[in-house]
């Protein structure tokens, strides 16, 4: 890409266009500087969120959390002894993982369906799933819950998990990613006497690994951080998630350097993820708004 | 990559189901596809289609906790329109839509441009500023809510050092929707710098060199070629952001329960509450159908938008 900092100079009105194309000397550092300005604003309520969980816990927060050499781990044993958090980070990975795993498998099912198989109602079905994209899930919340509870399934990892899994998004994101296999693969392993399952096992999932990858990121992270459904779903404290201990944890009585440390633990978690795959993410985001 | 920038024009696209083709597989076994399916299909009817069904039927009844109900017709939708309560809420989230849409596009549109504008770095920093999308509104809102907090938060220890405040921001009427919109758009305009960074990217540069040897200068180029290039991708953040402020619940409830005095009792807020506190299902399932019509009238308004812009 051209560098448009090492452009000629123009004419252009001082200050509202320095900010779009500069070419000063001035200009070439103001936008760096603005833009680790903003970085720096970005981070800054995760620093600070740290900063009070190491902080001692008796006393004013700040400017306390800001003395490295008092910083403790108080904070953090406190909050996981006097609260349920060990209990709702199990309930947060289950929530989390077992739901990656069986939209993954049915999103990509389905998706193989609609883009490589033919059968009845498949264009109604198509459409049927593209139109509940366009109703907000609040929407439906009251017989969501009241479906859930005839099935007694309130309080439990069902009623938390299988509604969940109705992903419209995956189905059409694989749809599209296996419309663009090759047809002649599946001729071949056909003539060649594979079953229709071993074809989709051997087949299509391997070659869309990397769909599946990306994918899975964000489902996981729209599990880990949901927040409504869990709260509807998990009535006591035992089938609470972290998202839904931590809103409860805020509204008790408890010291704002524990609150800080538990919102600690529940980040951990989001930016391994982050740490770790933020090029997938990103990516295809970028991908997604250009379709758009 | 440059789909977006060639053809301005370019409509929302969406998914259509591909064209079968011939010989391989067809209704030689239909059931194949069907066994396929079938998994998904099952959820999407009992958890997707029943609900939305199930909505529409309750709002016309005075469902209670007991399962007892009555058919009422349309005495939800007469007593919604009645309702201070409705009318409150649904004042909250427009103000609060007001504030937080043009606030998060102009966030986002900013850090795109700057992006855009500075090599240096640009991974980096695009990762900095996507970092808040990967966590929870609920994390989000508790860190603020400390942030915001009157007598121990950190905005109000910054702002004592140059003798102003304390200000109670999430106490006051004037300030609370504002303050809870900053979080919101912090947490979440990551998401729309990307889509609008990628538009960015796509508008040829050959248009705004030309510019450039007319003497344009940086803000009539701004103003008159890169705008209109990236103007389908700003419609999609502008109707998606709208859309999440419709919705706006989890950090309200979190950040200030509704208050003071309802001055941030959303919408959404009102449904829960008429659903969870007060047992009301057949209205609280009212409440839900109206926003959904509130939401689809915004794809439509935006769907004329960008039609128009078509011929």
């Amino acid at each position: 890409m051209v560098n448009l900092l090492d452009r000629p100079s123009t004419r252009r009105t001082p200050s509202s266009s320095s900010s779009l194309k500069p070419s000063r000397p001035v200009a070439r550092l103001t936008l760096p500087t603005l833009l680790a300005l903003t970085a720096i604003v970005t981070v800054l309520p995760f620093v600070a969120m740290v900063l009070v969980a190491f902080a001692p816990p008796s006393g004013q927060t700040f400017p306390d959390a800001f003395y490295p050499t008092r910083w403790t781990f108080e904070n953090f044993t406190r909050v996981l002894s006097s609260s349920d958090i060990p209990r709702w980070t199990v309930n947060s990975l289950l929530y989390s993982l077992v739901s990656v795993v069986f939209v993954l498998l049915f999103a990509a099912m389905a998706g193989y369906a609609f883009a490589k198989k033919r059968f009845p109602g498949r264009e109604l079905m198509f459409w049927a799933f593209l139109a509940t994209l366009m109703v907000p899930f609040q929407a439906t919340l009251i017989p969501s819950y009241i479906l859930i509870s005839r099935l007694d399934w309130v309080d439990s990892y069902w009623g938390l998990i299988v509604p969940t899994l109705a992903n419209s998004q995956a189905v059409f994101l694989l749809r599209q990613f296996i419309s663009q296999l090759p047809d002649e693969l599946f001729e071949a392993a056909e003539i060649d006497g594979a079953s229709e399952w071993k074809i989709f096992t051997l087949i299509v999932m391997p070659l869309i690994r990397p769909a599946l990858a990306t994918l899975g990121i964000f489902v996981f992270l729209w599990h880990w951080n949901d927040f409504l459904w869990p709260l509807v779903i998990g009535q006591s404290a035992n089938m609470q998630t972290l998202t839904v201990g931590l809103a409860t944890l805020q509204t008790q009585s408890v010291p704002i350097n524990q609150i800080m440390a538990g919102a600690t633990i529940t980040v951990i978690p989001s930016l391994l993820v982050f740490g770790l795959l933020q090029r997938y993410l990103t990516d295809s985001i970028t991908m997604s708004g250009l379709k758009s | 990559m440059t789909q977006v920038g060639v053809d301005p024009s370019s409509p929302v696209r969406r998914p259509r189901p591909v064209p079968v083709r011939g010989r391989y597989g067809p209704r030689r076994r239909a059931w194949v596809g069907l066994v396929f399916v079938a998994p998904m299909l099952a959820l999407f009817l009992a958890f997707r289609f029943l609900p939305a069904v199930g909505a529409v039927w309750l709002s016309l009844t005075d469902y209670r906790l007991s399962g007892r109900w009555e058919f009422i017709a349309f005495d939800n939708y007469t007593r919604l329109l009645q309702d201070e309560l409705f009318h409150q809420s649904l004042l909250v989230t427009l103000t609060y839509t007001l504030i937080f849409v043009p606030l998060t596009v102009l966030i986002s549109l900013g850090t795109a441009l700057l992006l855009q504008q500075v090599v240096w770095q640009r991974g980096f920093f695009r990762g900095v500023f996507f970092l808040p999308y990967v966590t929870s509104i609920v994390l989000a809102a508790v860190i603020w809510k400390w942030i915001y907090d009157a007598q121990d938060g950190l905005l109000n220890a910054v702002l004592g050092l140059v003798s102003i405040g304390p200000i109670d921001f999430l106490g006051s009427d004037n300030s609370v929707l504002a303050s809870i919109a900053v979080t919101s758009a912090w947490k979440g305009f990551g998401y729309s710098m990307l889509i609008l960074l990628a538009g960015l990217q796509a508008v040829p540069k050959s248009y705004l060199e030309a510019a450039m040897i007319d003497g344009a200068s940086a803000w009539q180029r701004f103003r008159y070629i890169t705008i209109p290039q990236i103007r389908p991708v700003l419609f999609f953040v502008l109707v998606i952001e709208t859309i999440s402020a419709f919705q706006v619940f989890d950090a309200m409830y979190v950040m200030t329960g509704g208050g003071p005095v309802r001055a941030s009792y959303s919408l959404v807020y009102l449904l829960y509450d008429s659903g969870f506190k007060f047992f009301d299902f057949g209205y609280a399932s009212a409440i839900g159908i109206m926003l959904f019509f509130i939401v689809l009238v915004i794809s439509l308004v935006q769907r004329r938008l960008v039609g128009r812009d078509d011929d």
